[in-house]
């Protein structure tokens, strides 16, 4: 038969995805943690905090590193009730209203008291882990004259932008917030004059941020801890991030435990975990973010000498998730005319 | 007596593709049912509010647009640099050859940084020559899609030069044909019939090129609607709404395709036999020139990128990551499923072929022929994020979840590769049928002992069908980052990682790890499934 050798091939492979059904491991004493993949590759924080966790839970952490902060949702939006997960690592503070619709997160008991984040911290169902500033990162060596605001860039004709887009990105998504709670009502004008000298707007961070070290553009959009980076794992000083008057625009990433979690002990452990010295003394240089809480170890000199917000700029999530599509549409509509 | 035994043999021959009629049956249900599924997760009432866009529709326009421009100009110059490859015989030329088949896998940020890197502000070209190429819009989007279309077109053509029978160049010869008239009289007509497949093959995938056309387009003007169908389905988790705009996708994709097709000449396969010997034919000044500028032009737009992507490999962070045991797994994981994936695909394309061929020159199952052929590519034209997201909410229903997810990569990426597999295969199926239909029939050879006789043949595209299936699963980025996870960490997804947190330089020596890799299996694929023989084009 001219087919049956391929047939029977076919047919091993669905008898061997079959089987491998019936194989689903479910150690109860493990604690599956989703999040994004650089949080939980080797350099990220991930390996050193789940030591530090694994020491005081008598447990195994596992981590199921995922392709970005959407990326994390948009898994269990697809898993629903079904999810394997306990924990969810590495939300970006606008998608806690998505995450919540969901309907699968469970409330959290852990005290937020101690939380240093713009504003304090009062939410039942998400812990903050981490927290930066969106900033615009330059080469020291070759911009002459350093743009001291967000309008100093967006008025600068002759400064080449790059940034991420809103629709795919989140940083993208953060300057469209950082936009709005400079300019409100004008911002449409505003992006209209910053279209004019944009180099491009990328899919995602890692684009943007790769154009700009190969000398496409004066200014990217990144996260003022970034140079901290390049002085910390590279010995690099010549990136800097760009002060901002009006103030910068803060990303705040969170955790949620899920309600249907097959370990609610480990997990709730885990929860309250988050805001100890154990996980937060990782984050500065495995995640090049700022802790949430004050550690008792002191941050890398690098950490000191970055760009300091004099003021944090922050529309309530609540509006945030509201207005998103209209925002956008608003930016696309100024940006494409 | 005689008519009645005519009729029952048809009907057994008709049987006898069973076989192949399930496998495209199977791939078939698969697409429709991942599609279907996404449709009608949400509301339908809703779906027209998600056309009525003006952006949307903005967005579709600069999409044909530049595919349009795109496809034109890959092909254009695809045709005589095919032609000049096929007829020059130079040092480094099979090199090229393999070098051609790997740009299309590329991870699309490795190209655009080598793009960048020749032809950026602070580039090769800035610095050599001080002109600053405006690279930003049209033109970026226009050279990276060069940069990946062009080889691939030269690929298919040079394929279709390979049909060209002996006897015709023999008789060239003794007319005394110069270059351009043997161009004119031989050649064109083989090369015309693979231009609508190409076309086609290019259009789309340009059409839905995402990454290239944000980074290089300059801003959200230069947007195409895997953006939408990105953001409907990331951001926004609308599962309807990009599944409405996916086909949406499909349905300007196929008018493209169906008009393409209306207007291509009907294909008439020639009967003589081929062989790889070509003659000489009476040479000239112009048609050296015309033929070294060719080839120079080639060189001049594909080469340089690939250097640039290449340049890692003189600093020591390329050797160091060599010694990185991570990579090395993710190599392996990558394998684990490219070679499934690439076996599956060769498989459904031998499917689908066998039962197109059988349609093809049986007058009333023509439309069977042409449906079977674009179904294999309309694959192309739904994002692969949006077929495994399909496929996952269906496997759910059953109990399956991302424990399975190697399964699903697996499936989807050799389904995904099927419009390459089906220009690799088409063409010799097609002649190989035509040629001995009637000798194999009147011999009662059919199924495997059939197959057997015309392997030393078909072998040949059968391990570029190969080839090509493994290198664009090896290169997948969209569905196994949805369904990847720790366990299943696949080269391209390491180098995500490594960019991901700033470590660009290790992420370019992994990107040049990945080419080399491409090239090494193209070139065994070749050599193992093609024999040593078919590896001279």
């Amino acid at each position: 038969m001219r087919f049956t050798s391929f047939f029977s091939f076919s047919a091993t492979i669905l008898a061997t995805s079959l089987l491998a059904t019936t194989a689903i491991a479910d150690k109860s004493n493990t604690l599956t943690v989703y999040t994004y993949d650089s949080f939980s590759s080797d350099w990220g924080p991930g390996p050193k905090i789940k030591e530090d966790f694994e020491k005081v839970c008598a447990c195994e952490l596992k981590y199921v590193g995922l392709d970005s902060s959407v990326g994390i949702l948009s898994r269990i939006q697809l898993e629903g009730a079904s999810s394997k997960a306990d924990v969810l690592l590495g939300l970006d503070v606008n998608l806690m209203a998505s995450a919540e619709k969901t309907g699968l997160l469970a409330t959290h008991t852990v005290n937020t008291e101690k939380v240093t984040v713009p504003n304090g911290w009062n939410n039942p169902y998400f812990v903050p882990f981490d927290q930066g500033y969106f900033a615009f990162i330059y080469d020291t060596e070759k911009l002459q004259t350093v743009p001291t605001s967000l309008n100093d860039i967006v008025e600068s004709q002759d400064l080449r932008v790059i940034y991420q887009d809103p629709r795919t990105s989140t940083p993208g998504l953060g300057l469209l917030l950082w936009m709005k709670s400079v300019y409100g009502d004008k911002a449409d004008e505003a992006w209209e004059k910053l279209s004019s000298h944009t180099v491009t707007v990328t899919k995602g961070w890692y684009d943007g941020y790769s154009l700009f070290l190969k000398g496409e553009a004066d200014v990217v959009l990144s996260y003022t801890t970034s140079p901290a980076y390049h002085m910390v794992a590279e010995g690099v000083n010549k990136y800097q991030a760009a002060p901002a008057s009006e103030g910068f625009y803060p990303q705040v990433e969170v955790a949620a435990q899920l309600k249907n979690a097959p370990n609610p002990e480990l997990a709730g452990q885990f929860m309250s975990f988050i805001l100890e010295d154990g996980f937060q003394s990782h984050v500065a240089t495995g995640n090049w973010m700022f802790p949430v809480v004050e550690t008792t170890t002191p941050l890398p000199e690098a950490f000191s000498s970055l760009e300091q917000p004099t003021k944090v700029l922050s529309l309530p999530v609540e509006d945030v998730s509201m207005n998103r599509s209209v925002w956008v549409d608003e930016w696309l509509e100024a940006t494409t005319r | 007596m005689r008519i009645e035994l005519s009729a029952l043999s048809l009907s057994l021959s008709q049987w006898r593709l069973l076989p192949a009629f399930c496998l495209i049956l199977v791939f078939t249900l698969i697409g429709a049912a991942s599609l279907a599924a996404l449709l009608f997760y949400g509301e339908a009432d809703r779906w027209g509010s998600y056309l009525s866009s003006t952006y949307l529709w903005r967005v579709v326009r600069f999409s044909l647009w530049q595919a349009l421009l795109s496809s034109v100009l890959s092909i254009g110059f695809a045709i005589p640099i095919a032609s000049a490859l096929m007829r020059r015989q130079f040092f480094g030329r099979d090199t090229l050859f393999q070098l051609f088949a790997v740009s299309m896998v590329v991870p699309s940020i490795v190209a655009i940084l080598g793009i960048v890197i020749v032809y950026g502000r602070s580039g090769w070209i800035n610095s050599w020559i001080g002109v600053e190429v405006p690279l930003y819009g049209l033109l970026g989007i226009l050279l990276a899609h060069l940069f990946f279309n062009l080889p691939l077109a030269v690929r298919l053509l040079v394929q279709a030069h390979g049909l060209i029978p002996q006897a015709q160049w023999r008789l060239a010869l003794q007319l005394g044909f110069s270059r351009w008239q043997a161009f004119k009289t031989i050649e064109w007509h083989y090369i015309r019939k693979a231009l609508p497949g190409a076309f086609v093959l290019i259009f789309m995938l340009c059409f839905s090129s995402f990454a290239v056309v944000l980074s290089l387009g300059g801003g959200p003007k230069s947007s195409t609607l895997e953006v939408a169908i990105y953001q409907a389905l990331r951001f926004d988790f609308d599962v309807s709404k990009a599944s409405v705009l996916s086909l949406l996708q499909v349905l300007i994709c196929s008018s493209v395709a169906l008009l393409i097709y209306r207007f291509s000449l009907p294909l008439k396969q020639d009967n003589s036999v081929l062989t790889l010997t070509s003659y000489r034919l009476k040479d000239s000044f112009w048609s050296r020139l015309f033929d070294y500028g060719a080839i120079a032009f080639a060189l001049l737009l594909i080469i340089p990128p690939f250097i640039a992507i290449l340049e890692p490999v003189y600093s020591k962070v390329f050797w160091q990551t060599l010694q990185d045991k991570k990579m090395w797994m993710a190599v392996g994981v990558s394998l684990k499923i490219a070679i499934p994936a690439a076996i599956l695909s060769v498989t459904l394309g031998i499917g689908f072929v066998f039962v197109a061929r059988y349609a093809y020159f049986r007058p009333q199952l023509v439309w069977l022929a042409k449906l079977v052929e674009h179904l294999g590519s309309s694959i192309l034209m739904i994002p692969g994020l949006v077929i495994a997201t399909g496929l996952f909410l269906i496997f759910r229903q059953i109990g399956w979840g991302f424990d399975q997810g190697y399964w699903i990569v697996v499936w989807v990426n050799g389904m995904m590769a099927l419009p390459f597999v089906l220009r690799a295969l088409v063409p010799v199926f097609y002649q190989q049928e035509k040629r001995y239909r009637m000798l194999y029939a009147s011999l009662g050879i059919w199924g495997w002992p059939r197959f057997l006789l015309e392997w030393p043949v078909v072998r040949g595209s059968i391990s570029q069908a190969f080839g090509y299936a493994l290198l664009l699963c090896l290169g997948d980025m969209g569905v196994i980052a949805l369904f990847g996870s720790s366990g299943l960490m696949s080269l391209p997804l390491y180098l995500f990682q490594l960019i991901g947190s700033y470590r660009l330089e290790q992420g370019s020596s992994v990107a040049v790890v990945l080419v080399i890799l491409c090239v090494l299996l193209f070139v065994l694929s070749t050599r193992i499934i093609g024999g040593v023989s078919r590896v001279k084009h």
